[in-house]
């Protein structure tokens, strides 16, 4: 399929020729220009408003730094605060991602290629899973973590997204796994591999494409997740930061730019992430989507 | 043999994955098929590699759910066994209580809201971006961006734009259109539509990345057939691409309903536990916080939380039957049809 | 094996003892405790995050460390609004802190009632009782025993700005509600924001009718509601229709509905001190909260302090005040000796004088009181003194539940979106809820 669109693809609206293509060009550029500062506008507020003092933010509050100041900037990373939350942030994200992707192979590989009485209502267990999202489950979740012994405690955080990022995990990799022909399998067989053998020598190298989307759609979702540490952190040096913007905006909220500060530099790990990462995740939602 | 051969025939292709080997039976039975000696390694197996996520997902997904049914019957603080049974008090309270009433609307209005506002403009931007023009891998990351940002960041940013004073009235102020300055957060008649337009910021790159991505799967040759047979651009669009965008278009649709259903972090970080109700913003999942744990009534709370379950899982059902049916086999509903 | 998997049993490992390694170190500061040789740590939780208050606790808690070397104090402020919601939750989830602030009322016997409080009534020591009037010990008594240790008075009244009421040509201070009226019309008419409140938090709005309902029932009715927690008796409409009367003349700032109390510049504190706005209804710690605000952070020079005005046909005792006894608690888990130390150093003559100094409020202890000598501040001790009754804040009095419902349907009133009838319904309703 890929082959036959990158085939195909030059050919795209052959038809408009001359002037008529570069207008209907020019016209798509300024729309999607209008459309990227539409996007980006709010963005580039938060960062460069970590530029400016309080006095110019209240002076002039769409104006640009005039003069540039880095003092909020330099305050924020140099205290001890940010690069613990981030620390918290990072050990949280690393972790869910690892079981996610671990756990979710695994059923995924049994789903996919094992048949067993039920292997239909499992796979529907995770699906109804997607109706019951932590939003929904945080009241009697945070009640389980409590019993548990576990708030105030990044495990209380990290064992139940890695659970609820399973349903995702499942429907995005089981047509995947599925998706690898028989005859690898028969093959391997032939070989002498076991089932097992397979999985750890074929599948998983295979599934790598879908295992990266799954992994960075985990990331993301820990990375950005407010609701269950807000319930299950209270310990300030627990703080995710998500919790760590929240708790500094309404702390220094005397001080917007500091604040701007604070938060824009906390989108940056995100958004690195996702330059690192951008084909992967939009080349993995459109497997999904085809898929 | 004839047990294999069955089994084969029985398999749903599930909309996806592309059997090289082909579903119509080959002739070689494959070794694998399960001969009584192998059974036991083989139930061992499915244990030992589905085990850890089944109880992981049972233990703090299924589970709760079941918690929250409980809980849900009694009047509880939250510390302690509960003990006050009160039946189906809470549930009547919650569909009696004008409040609840309030967040199912403002719920309903965010659905309706994003589908309509950003469904459309998706669709025309993704039609053209989907053209060659220089940058359109730059361009695609840029408009997905919003969507990678937390909730809580856009929520702290957009906030302190839309002050009274804040960053747009200045905006608005400064390219002379000073008369739509407005108090866009706690004006009841306007907030709801504030929130809207927030949501849609964030959300909009997703759904033009989405209907790219379908367009990128719709072959080639149906448009040049089309233009040899003479048809407009337009009309192209609405007979050929649409169509075939279809099934983009309802998975994303399914996605946004439930994502609207959910909403909570934006609102909260926005307009905070106590305004939400009186601008007209709140949702379901800010009334279940804030009439349940925050005020200490956790029985109350996950009664809350059983029925936006039920609501969810409801419209869930709903839309998985009779939208994507045609779509795609075996999410949520039987597999046997095909 | 592949090298693929021992990568993955690699990093699956790593993983793993992170996990271990989060868990360790972040669960194990929870609560303190006696580690066996002697030396004990306690958690403090209180809602000073900024300015002199923030470094009064600091001062005061190295200052009872080096008097008692065996014992450490960690201290987090929590910014206000969000206090009692954490509170409760560290509560209910074993991780509470030794010692925290306490409010009293409804949410102190919410405490009780759960077994998270630590009776202090025989670990009183003899200069707190002394001091601190008995009065103030009432405030956190229940079933017969004391809950908390007393630290300060607050008081509620209106804080004004002299400059600004000069301004706008109002002579002296409304006793009346009718004289109250004249005088924001006359602030209006110079195109000074009369009032500021912070409805963003909600429970400023809510002081409001707090007060109304002050003057309007009588102090029986207002225990009794606190027993029974219903608000049948028709003086709770009545206060709803005179807050609704008092809103009608929109005395409010703009965008109050998105105004914080106390939280930077635009907060209504932030307003006053900033002559934004004349005057705003708060408890006594107002001056402190105005005076970390104000530009140059030092306290407000033109502050002025009157009671709330009477209210004629009501049936509250006139002179009657709202108010709230600040003070700290210990949890029912603290190490008790440390825990009672503290409370009772705490409310020591020098240490209630700094108390005074850094916050700008009423200290608890009366012979510390005779350091108070700004004018405001007499007015308000005086006021209180006079007072035939003082009620603790309707939302602390009737607890958590039915005080956030309080609170909010007070906030749908003044945004147009409540009537008065919705306030009573609103709180019968969440009475139901919990």
């Amino acid at each position: 399929m890929t082959a036959t669109a990158s085939i195909v693809a030059p050919k795209r609206r052959q038809r408009d020729t001359g002037p008529v293509r570069r207008e209907r060009n020019l016209g798509t550029y300024f729309i999607a220009l209008l459309f990227i500062a539409v996007c980006i506008g709010p963005v580039a507020y938060i960062v460069l408003g970590g530029f400016r003092t309080n006095s110019q933010i209240t002076a002039s509050p769409a104006g640009l730094p005039n003069p540039w100041q880095i003092g909020n900037y330099v305050t924020v990373l140099t205290s001890g605060v940010f690069w613990q939350q981030l620390g918290n942030s990072v050990i949280a994200g690393v972790t869910t991602t690892l079981g996610v992707v671990v756990l979710g192979l695994m059923v995924s590989f049994v789903l996919a290629r094992y048949r067993f009485r039920g292997s239909g209502a499992l796979y529907s267990l995770f699906a109804a899973g997607l109706m019951f999202p932590i939003t929904v489950a945080i009241t009697p979740l945070y009640i389980l973590v409590k019993d548990l012994g576990l708030t105030n405690n990044l495990a209380g955080v990290i064992l139940p997204q890695i659970a609820f990022a399973l349903p995702t995990t499942v429907i995005i990799l089981v047509p995947f796994l599925r998706a690898i022909p028989d005859e690898l399998e028969e093959a391997a067989a032939i070989d002498g591999a076991s089932k097992l053998g397979f999985f750890f020598r074929m599948v998983v190298p295979l599934s790598l494409p879908g295992v990266v989307t799954v992994g960075i759609l985990a990331f993301i979702g820990s990375w950005n997740s407010y609701l269950l540490p807000l319930f299950i952190l209270n310990d300030a040096s627990t703080y995710t930061l998500p919790l760590g913007v929240q708790a500094f905006a309404s702390q220094y909220s005397v001080d917007t730019a500091r604040v701007l500060a604070f938060t824009s530099l906390s989108m940056i790990p995100a958004l690195v992430f996702f330059a690192i990462f951008q084909k992967r995740i939009v080349g993995g939602l459109t497997g999904a989507v085809k898929g | 043999m004839t047990t294999s051969v069955a089994l084969r025939s029985n398999e749903a292709p599930a909309g996806t994955g592309r059997r090289t080997g082909g579903a119509d039976g080959s002739p070689s039975a494959p070794a694998r098929r399960a001969r009584k000696g192998t059974d036991v390694r083989t139930r061992v197996e499915i244990a030992v590699l589905a085990g850890p996520a089944v109880i992981m997902f049972v233990g703090f997904v299924i589970l709760p759910v079941a918690l929250a049914a409980y809980y849900g019957f009694y009047k509880w603080q939250g510390y302690g066994a509960p003990v006050d049974f009160v039946g189906l008090q809470n549930y009547t309270v919650i569909f009696t209580d004008p409040d609840f009433r309030a967040v199912l609307w403002h719920n309903l209005f965010i659905v309706i809201g994003s589908l309509v506002v950003q469904g459309p403009i998706a669709i025309v931007l993704a039609l053209l971006l989907n053209q060659r023009i220089r940058g359109r891998g730059l361009i695609r990351v840029l408009i997905f961006l919003p969507y990678v940002i937390s909730e809580v960041i856009v929520g702290t940013g957009w906030s302190l734009m839309l002050q009274s004073s804040g960053a747009l009235n200045d905006l608005l102020q400064s390219i002379g259109l000073g008369g739509l300055r407005n108090d866009w957060l706690s004006n009841p008649d306007i907030a709801l539509w504030t929130l809207l337009g927030i949501i849609s910021w964030k959300y909009i790159g997703f759904a033009v990345i989405l209907f790219l991505a379908g367009l990128q799967s719709i072959p080639e040759e149906l448009f040049e057939a089309a233009q040899l047979d003479g048809a407009s651009y337009w009309q192209i669009q609405r007979r050929i691409t649409l169509p075939l965008l279809g099934p983009t278009l309802r998975i994303w649709a399914f996605l946004s309903i439930i994502g609207s259903l959910q909403l909570f972090d934006l609102v909260y970080i926005i307009w905070g536990q106590y305004i939400a109700s009186t601008a007209g913003t709140s949702t379901m999942a800010t009334y279940m916080v804030g009439n349940g744990r925050l005020s200490g009534n956790y029985g109350y709370g996950n009664a809350v939380a059983v029925v936006i379950f039920l609501i969810s899982l409801v419209v869930a059902l709903v839309y998985q039957r009779f939208v994507l049916r045609r779509d795609t086999a075996g999410a949520l509903t039987e597999k046997s049809d095909r | 094996m592949t090298r693929k998997i021992r990568a993955t049993a690699a990093i699956a490992l790593i993983g793993a003892t992170a996990l271990v390694a989060a868990g360790c170190s972040a669960g194990s500061d929870a609560a303190g405790g006696d580690s066996g040789d002697g030396k004990v740590s306690m958690t403090f939780w209180n809602n000073s995050t900024t300015g002199p208050g923030k470094a009064f606790w600091q001062d005061t808690v190295k200052a009872f460390e080096a008097k008692n070397p065996n014992v450490t104090i960690k201290i987090q402020a929590i910014q206000n609004e969000d206090l009692d919601g954490k509170l409760q939750t560290a509560l209910n989830s074993n991780s509470a802190p030794d010692v925290f602030s306490q409010r009293g009322g409804g949410k102190m016997a919410a405490m009780v009632n759960a077994g998270q409080l630590m009776d202090i009534s025989d670990s009183i020591g003899s200069g707190a009782k002394s001091g601190i009037s008995d009065g103030s010990f009432k405030a956190f008594e229940l079933n017969g025993k004391t809950w908390a240790m007393p630290t300060n008075v607050d008081p509620e009244g209106i804080w004004y700005s002299q400059d600004l009421f000069e301004e706008a040509g109002i002579e002296g201070t409304p006793t009346t509600m009718d004289e109250l009226n004249a005088d924001i019309q006359k602030l209006k008419d110079k195109g000074i924001q009369p009032v500021a409140v912070g409805a963003k938090d909600a429970w400023p709005a809510a002081h409001w009718y707090y007060n109304f309902a002050l003057r309007a029932c009588s102090s029986n009715v207002l225990n009794k509601t606190a027993q029974d927690l219903k608000f049948d008796n028709k003086c709770w409409k009545q206060a709803g229709e005179d807050t609704k009367a008092f809103f009608d003349t929109k005395p409010f700032n703009d965008g109050f509905l998105t105004t914080s109390a106390q939280q930077g510049a635009g907060s209504s504190a932030g307003l006053v001190a900033n002559h934004k706005a004349a005057m705003e209804l708060m408890g006594a710690w107002d001056p402190g909260v105005i005076s970390s605000l104000t530009p140059d952070g030092k306290p407000l020079q033109d502050l002025g302090f009157f009671p709330f005005p009477e209210v004629s046909g009501g049936k509250g005792a006139p002179g009657s005040m709202m108010g709230a006894v600040g003070g700290l608690s210990c949890s029912a888990k603290a190490p008790k000796k440390a825990c009672t130390d503290f409370l009772n150093f705490v409310t020591t003559k020098s240490v209630q004088e700094n108390y005074y100094k850094a916050f700008n409020s009423i200290p608890a202890n009366k012979d510390a009181q005779s350091v108070v000598t700004e004018p405001y501040l007499t007015t308000v001790l005086k006021a209180y003194n006079d007072a035939p009754f003082v009620s603790n804040y309707l939302d602390t009095l009737y607890g958590q539940n039915v005080g956030n419902a309080l609170n909010t349907s007070v906030v749908n009133l003044l945004a147009g979106k409540g009537s008065v009838s919705d306030i009573v319904s609103t709180v019968n309703q969440a009475a139901a809820k919990g």
